[in-house]
């Protein structure tokens, strides 16, 4: 199901930008994590309290308590939902459409590997760069958070979160790879795998900020994860968990049966 | 046998563009040529016989089996050369051959080395660098090296300096000599020649001929016969003009170049 040569390729494609995106998580988490404290929180809480809705865009909200609660209001917001969906989409788009625009497809699809074998094999190169990333965060935010503050970490609870979170950016994944799978041409690739996330952040946004705006949130899949109902064990968030988790494998497999089905004019 | 077989192959793009009623075969161990204008649907035609487009009405076939259906089966026994060049930039050409060979599975046993010695050709440095020759010709290597039956070669020697262009039909007559099946677009006669028994000419999309290179010849060569009023004179004029005398008449014909029937299948005059 899988070419391993291709597979070789293609991952030692992604890991420029997987360094990137892992110094930036770096940087902002164990930022983050080392300013919890007491006393900074209720500065944040102060800024919360005199402008909410500039804060709850970006998913800060007053009254983290815990040092799991600071880090779903501080990180779980912005940081660790951006920059793995900016990954999502720039490998989403480069590991199908990029190569049918250019013409490179054609070294791929004129050998004996059938189109599902290639279009799998990318897939899983996109799927590893997620969970890397992913699983990368996990080990920092419990280093980071383990000796700065040891023992205040809910490990289990953080874990949780996080499969949590793995599931929405598959879901993404699975988005921008069918949209480079059904488009021949990069910029429409783009357009959809980036400009649909994206809008939907926007609508997140929107929703946080609460009043009637709140109503965005139904067209957002952002809802579907929901930090502090996976941490509080809520069955409705673990629902969410599982329809992005499964959207994910529909989405991944509508794009594999449209490559092999799909015309090439290279 | 047929090896390569299209039957009322059509592809529609609209506004006269596309492909349209295309049937034509090359038989196992033929060289053919397929010949026509820039734009002329020879890519479009290749394209579907690759399995990369699905033909909308008709159906292409190779050793029996459908192209788009069995592609990678067909893929297994074929090599391939595009009309519009383009591998992963960001690789050397070392890197790519040796990326292609692990990707098809072929392992040691290819034609590399031998190929990249005729070729004269250092892959070292990266691909995005290279000059439009070179390409060319890590095309050319990507396409032989696993000693595929079937040849599908969609302009060649574009971008290749004369020489060559030679070693390049030196190939394929050694290819050809082996008994594979081959089949060449070109929108230059010279290309084809030398190497095709049989050519087919498409023009806007559709087939206007297919025929044995020496037939269309034939078909355009012209006799003229003159009079002349002395013996020497016709001697002479024999001589001067390669034709045949018969006392005072000469009979010289016109050696059309294919270039020339060519230039009448593209011009759109009706044939006579």
């Amino acid at each position: 199901m899988i070419n391993r040569a291709l597979y070789k390729r293609e991952m030692r494609g992604s890991v420029k930008l997987l360094v990137i995106f892992a110094a930036v998580i770096t940087l902002y988490v164990s930022i983050i994590i080392t300013m919890y404290d007491p006393k900074m929180m209720e500065m944040l809480d102060g800024f919360a309290e005199m402008m909410p809705e500039l804060m709850a865009s970006v998913g800060m909200s007053a009254g983290a308590t815990s040092l799991l609660g600071f880090m779903i209001s501080y990180l779980y917001g912005f940081i660790l939902l951006i920059f793995p969906m900016v990954f999502c989409i720039l490998r989403g788009n480069g590991v199908i459409a990029k190569y049918v625009d250019n013409g490179s497809m054609v070294s791929l699809v004129a050998a004996p590997v059938k189109r599902r074998v290639i279009a799998f094999t990318q897939m899983t190169v996109v799927v590893t760069g997620i969970l890397i990333l992913i699983s990368y965060a996990t080990v920092l935010e419990i280093a980071v958070a383990e000796s700065s503050f040891p023992n205040e970490l809910e490990i289990a609870a953080l874990l949780k979160l996080n499969v949590g979170l793995l599931c929405l950016h598959l879901f993404i994944s699975g988005i921008c790879f069918l949209a480079s799978c059904i488009f021949s041409e990069t910029r429409y690739s783009i357009a959809f795998g980036a400009g649909i996330p994206a809008f939907m952040y926007v609508m997140q946004m929107l929703a946080n900020v609460g009043g009637s705006a709140e109503k965005a949130k139904y067209f957002s899949f952002f809802t579907l994860f929901d930090p502090e109902q996976i941490v509080a064990g809520e069955s409705s968030a673990m629902v969410g968990i599982c329809i992005l988790f499964f959207g994910s494998i529909v989405l991944s497999v509508l794009g594999i049966v449209v490559f092999s089905k799909k015309d090439m004019h290279i | 046998m047929n090896t390569i077989k299209l039957e009322n192959v059509t592809r529609d793009y609209g506004g006269g563009k596309g492909i349209f009623d295309v049937s034509f075969h090359v038989n196992q161990g033929e060289a053919f040529g397929f010949l026509g204008p820039n734009g002329a649907g020879k890519t479009t035609t290749i394209r579907h016989l690759m399995g990369f487009l699905k033909s909308k009405s008709g159906h292409c076939t190779i050793d029996g089996l459908d192209c788009w259906k069995d592609r990678d089966k067909i893929q297994q026994r074929l090599g391939y050369i595009t009309g519009e060049i383009s591998f992963f930039d960001d690789m050397t050409g070392t890197d790519f051959l040796r990326f292609l060979a692990s990707y098809r599975g072929i392992g040691a046993k290819t034609r590399q080395k031998e190929l990249l010695e005729r070729f004269e050709l250092n892959p070292k440095g990266k691909i995005k660098k290279m000059s439009k020759g070179m390409k060319q010709k890590i095309a050319i290597v990507a396409a032989f090296m696993h000693d595929p039956e079937i040849l599908i070669l969609d302009e060649p020697t574009s971008g290749l300096d004369p020489l060559m262009q030679n070693r390049f039909i030196e190939l394929l007559e050694e290819e050809k000599a082996q008994g594979k099946t081959i089949l060449i677009s070109s929108h230059m006669f010279e290309e084809v020649e030398r190497t095709c028994h049989r050519v087919g000419i498409i023009r806007e999309g559709k087939l206007a001929a297919v025929d044995s290179v020496e037939a269309l010849r034939k078909r355009h060569v012209r006799p003229y016969t003159v009079t002349l009023d002395t013996q020497d004179e016709a001697e002479s004029f024999a001589k001067d003009f390669g034709g045949v005398r018969d006392g005072l008449t000469v009979t010289v014909t016109t050696k059309q170049s294919l270039e020339e029937i060519f230039m009448h299948y593209y011009g759109g005059e009706k044939n006579d």
